[in-house]
């Protein structure tokens, strides 16, 4: 950002000084990768391994080829289904927290009305509280509700705890939005739907993709939620699908540890492709 | 912005904003508020039975067994925050310092840092409890090869490092997430006040504590602020590493699994108490509302201050 | 006469008219997931012996039953017949009046089942029994065959025998028992599992009848020598050692003996179908002191008071309380049925059956689980502090007496 100043800089204070200090940083900053990546470098070696190969040698690079555990996962527990109902419960919430997030927003957005404060602020109220708390009386509302132990609780909790940020960044997003070309087609007798759909909605999407992000991680890891409502297998996402799993293969700390790598795969090689948009995504709702 | 003038409009915005307010309130207020309702009330399982004034309260706060289950839970809840402060958020602003200066490899750097904090917690703490593994942990594992077998220990059995066991695997799982809000706070200090800075002095020190440091505090209230919630709401890890009696002995014990235990049960103490529980719930949301309240409002008075 | 045939072909025909119309569908709920195959099976058999009722079978996690339980009970979505648990675990469903009480008259096999049994199914405030108990475990020493032949080893008499062979395995390279305490609730399996002998029955009935409490020397040394040996012989680091790599160990054969209940006989023979099984009671001091295992009630079969079809679930509870079903649940399930008369054909099962014979209950399950804090909790907090060498014997008394005072009469004084 200021290069220029950099440089006087290092000008100023001999570049022997600026390196000792930059190589202090720079040995910081290997270190802690290191520490940051070797857990994860340790449980992906160890998928591969047998368990006795696990025990001698932690640290030793596996073969490759050696599929067995992945086989034995795929085909022997249910984590292709909790995979799925991972999918299906984190795909629906982002549905309804995208678009129902998107219509608050642009209400209070792009009109005047009394009382648009007053329903921000709500929005706003819901970002801090830990719902976690209410957990009781959740359980008895999904319980009045018939949904118990159905995604249907879930996908419901998680789509009301992802509104309050969404309407926060979308209401921020869309204030900014020009005002001409939505003019322009009121003037043209254009519907206010269809100034939505068809002129503002294309506009927002950069503040989608950061509000689905920020959503989209908390809901996919989340466990506390089914860990209350959900008892049936069949129905269990991944996080609470893996203590099933986690219980039952105990005594195999290969097939142990492809459970977790398999679990982590799916988020880890998303977020190596769009660390961008994960980094920006998960801080919004922290840096101003 | 065009005024609201036609009712076609109005039921327009109507139609906008009622479903998504309609969720908040069915699936966060109300919740909550039934959660102050529930406490006043005795329980036995789902049913609601007579009203019993603040008498939930008064067990949880000063009758035993309860008593001392509550402040065991909460002296850990305050050890946690106070650890994960100086572990997650200040190695934090290390990291983001370090980060700051863009040399080779930061990018790279930066990306690492942050790849735990979108893992699951549950298998986060699944990896460490498999690495603490008394006997077949990498931990000690390690520590044999390297001839410090006799610093191996039983991590989660004992109550001086179970806690602690638990505190830095949870630091390793988030650190991420203050370095790069840090980050982002330092990359908004305008290049001419850092110029200015550097007219006057040559030490990193003061640089740091009179420029980034106040220059960054609007992050750090943040962080801060979601530390607290978070540390007061810790339920996933222990819940995974130590079990729901925060073994061994309580030592693990949080206010987030002794809430859980109370309301729904656990095996070993059938008794579910959803008035009891409720009663916790509420006191935790007082406790944690009041003092980020206050938090927010002493760094927000120092960041005007500087 | 001829009166009679008429009515008969009467009664015969509208049986079999009557019998699609009130075709009875009961619903019947479970936390044995694993058994499910099994239960099928015995449906079958009493839906051949009762037309007109079918019997749907379905499960949920083990550890959350209670709470699904009472919520579907609560909402009136209950089951027809669901299992329950047994003694404080019982006592929460019943006490809200959802069970339909039992009686000798509506079931009346339960009149030779065992006392202890019924109750463990029953209100201790009214005694009145609300299930048909299935199941009983027993806490015992496990051990592999195979290891203890290797090494010339016998089933200990005396706790020095125990000692001693725990040192020849230990001597030559072999864990001698493969428990961990970093679960909580394996405390209180090894605490009973080990010591039932070394309290002894004398000091059960004493406590029973309020003139003993936990200080009593009896119960404290019992705990010094379990903790003794646990040092020892357990594995290193055993305190921050859990439950399923406790099971691992043994299963795998790293470790000769493994302290636990009666359910963990098929769990190792499945995780390693391979392993030679033999149990025995831990041993007391002295090799004439009576061998006790430690004993409690699973659970029993009870029947919804606000059910559709009670009558039908009625016949199905007395078809659960059968010598016939007894039998079919001991041999394909593997567990200690608590009908009366039934015989095991599994070996090791009937060798357990044996052991049972003298036993003390599994004393904080069956006496102290009534209350906050329960015994369990107490005794199993205060074991890990034990084995961490943070607390004594004597102390652990004094916690248990004065912390279950604050609802178990016989020690309010």
């Amino acid at each position: 950002m200021s290069a220029v100043a950099e440089s006087n800089y290092y000008e100023r204070r001999g570049l022997l000084g600026a390196l000792g200090r930059d190589g202090l940083l720079q040995i910081i900053l290997i270190a802690n990768t290191i520490i940051m990546l070797a857990p994860i470098v340790i449980m992906v070696f160890s998928a591969f391994k047998s368990t006795s190969q696990i025990f001698q040698s932690p640290f030793s690079i596996p073969d490759f080829t050696q599929v067995g555990n992945f086989v034995k996962i795929w085909t022997e527990t249910n984590f292709v289904r909790y995979l799925l109902n991972s999918f299906v419960v984190t795909g629906a919430s982002m549905a309804l927290i995208l678009t129902l997030g998107t219509m608050a927003a642009y209400a209070i957005g792009r009109y005047r009305f009394t009382g648009s404060a007053f329903i921000l602020m709500f929005f706003l109220a819901g970002l801090t509280l830990p719902l976690k708390l209410a957990i009781i009386p959740l359980f008895m509302l999904m319980r009045d509700l018939s949904i118990l132990n159905n995604q249907l609780s879930l996908i419901f909790v998680y789509t009301a705890m992802g509104l309050p940020t969404t309407v926060f960044i979308m209401t921020g997003f869309i204030r900014t939005l020009p005002s001409e070309l939505e003019d322009a087609a009121r003037m043209d007798g254009a519907s206010e739907a269809r100034i939505m759909w068809s002129i503002m909605l294309p506009l927002v999407r950069p503040a989608m993709v950061i509000a689905g992000i920020q959503n989209v991680v908390p809901i996919w890891n989340d466990f506390f939620f089914p860990l209350v409502f959900i008892q049936n297998d069949n129905l269990k996402t991944l996080p609470q699908g893996l203590t099933t799993f986690m219980g039952e293969y105990t005594t195999d700390w290969g097939v142990l540890f492809s459970g977790l790598t398999l679990s982590a795969a799916p988020i880890i090689i998303i977020y190596i492709i769009l660390s961008k948009q994960f980094i920006a995504g998960m801080t919004s709702g922290a840096v101003k | 912005m065009p005024k609201l003038r036609m009712t076609g409009r109005g039921l327009w915005i109507t139609v906008l904003v009622v479903p998504p307010l309609a969720f908040v309130a069915l699936f966060i207020v109300y919740p909550i508020l039934s959660a102050f309702a529930y406490a006043f009330f005795d329980w036995q399982g789902l049913r609601r039975l007579d009203f019993i004034g603040l008498e939930n309260f008064h067990t949880v706060l000063f009758v035993e067994p309860y008593r001392s289950w509550t402040l065991n839970a909460f002296r850990n809840n305050v050890i946690v925050f106070f650890a994960l402060m100086v572990l997650q958020n200040g190695l934090g602003f290390i990291l983001a310092y370090a980060l700051w200066r863009e040399l080779p490899g930061a990018r790279f750097h930066r990306v690492a840092v942050f790849l735990p904090v979108v893992l699951s917690t549950i298998i986060v703490a699944y990896l460490f409890k498999l690495f603490y593994h008394p006997l077949f942990g990498v931990v000690n594992i390690s520590l044999r090869s390297i001839g410090l077998g006799w610093l191996a220990q039983p991590w989660l059995g004992q109550s001086s490092t179970a806690l602690w066991s638990l505190i830095i695997a949870q630091a390793w799982h988030m650190v991420g997430f203050p370095t790069l809000v840090f980050l982002a706070g330092m990359q908004r200090i305008p290049g001419e006040i850092l110029d200015a800075v550097r007219m006057e002095t040559e030490s990193e020190w003061v640089k740091i504590t009179k420029i980034v440091w106040p220059l960054v505090a609007p992050s750090a209230t943040i962080v801060f602020t979601l530390l607290f919630v978070g540390a007061f709401n810790w339920f996933e890890l222990p819940y995974i590493m130590a079990g729901l009696d925060g073994s061994p002995f309580g030592s693990t014990d949080v206010l987030g699994l002794y809430f859980y235990r109370t309301a729904f049960g656990n095996v070993s103490a059938g008794q579910q108490d959803f008035g009891l529980g409720s009663a916790l719930a509420v006191l935790i949301f007082i406790f944690i509302a009041a003092i980020a309240t206050v938090i927010t409002l002493r760094l927000r008075a120092r960041e005007i201050q500087l | 006469m001829k009166a009679n045939l008429i009515r008969t072909g009467a009664a015969l025909a509208a049986v079999l008219v009557a019998a699609p119309a009130f075709t009875q569908d009961l619903t019947f709920w479970s936390w044995r997931q694993e058994d499910r195959a099994a239960y099928q099976q015995f449906i079958e058999t009493f839906e051949a012996a009762n037309p007109g009722i079918t019997v749907k079978f379905e499960t949920f996690e083990a550890a959350n039953y209670n709470t699904i339980l009472s919520t579907a009970l609560a909402g009136g979505t209950g089951p027809d017949v669901m299992m329950v648990r047994a003694y404080g675990g019982l006592e929460n469903v019943a006490a809200a009046g959802y069970l339909e009480p039992l009686s000798t008259d509506t079931v009346p096999a339960l009149a030779d089942f065992a006392a202890p049994a019924l109750a463990a199914e029953s209100m201790r405030s009214d005694g009145v029994i609300y299930a048909v108990p299935f199941a009983s475990q027993t806490q015992l020493v496990i051990y592999n065959k195979a290891i203890f032949d290797a090494h010339g080893l016998e089933e200990p008499q005396t706790w020095a025998e125990l000692e001693a062979l725990s040192q020849t395995l230990k001597d030559a390279g072999i864990m001698a028992f493969a428990n961990g305490t970093a679960t909580a609730w394996q405390n209180e399996t090894v605490t009973f599992g080990l010591g039932s002998s070394l309290m002894g029955k004398d000091f059960y009935n004493d406590l029973m009848a309020g003139e003993t409490d936990f200080t009593d020397e009896r119960f404290t040394n019992a705990l010094a020598a379990v903790n003794d040996l646990a040092q020892e012989y357990f594995p290193e680091g055993f305190i921050g050692l859990d439950y399923p790599s406790a099971q691992q160990l043994f299963s795998s054969e790293m470790a000769a003996m493994f302290i636990g209940g009666s359910y963990e006989l098929a769990n190792f023979r499945s995780q390693n179908p391979g392993i030679e099984l033999g149990v025995f009671a831990a041993p007391g001091l002295a090799a004439d002191d009576e061998k006790l295992v430690g004993l409690y009630f699973d659970g029993g079969y009870a029947a919804n008071a606000a059910g559709t079809h009670k009558e039908a679930s009625i016949t199905f509870l007395n078809y659960l309380a059968s010598h016939e079903f007894g039998q079919a649940f001991a041999n394909t399930l593997s567990n200690i049925s608590t009908v009366p008369g039934v015989t095991f054909e599994n070996p090791l099962l009937a060798e357990v059956n044996e052991l049972n014979q003298s036993s003390i209950p599994y004393l904080m399950l069956a006496h102290f689980r009534y209350g906050e804090p329960s015994g369990s909790v107490l005794i199993q907090g205060e074991m890990q502090k034990l084995f961490a060498g943070e607390t004594t014997p004597e102390a652990i008394g004094e916690v248990l007496t004065t912390g279950l005072a604050a609802w178990y009469e016989p020690f309010q004084n």
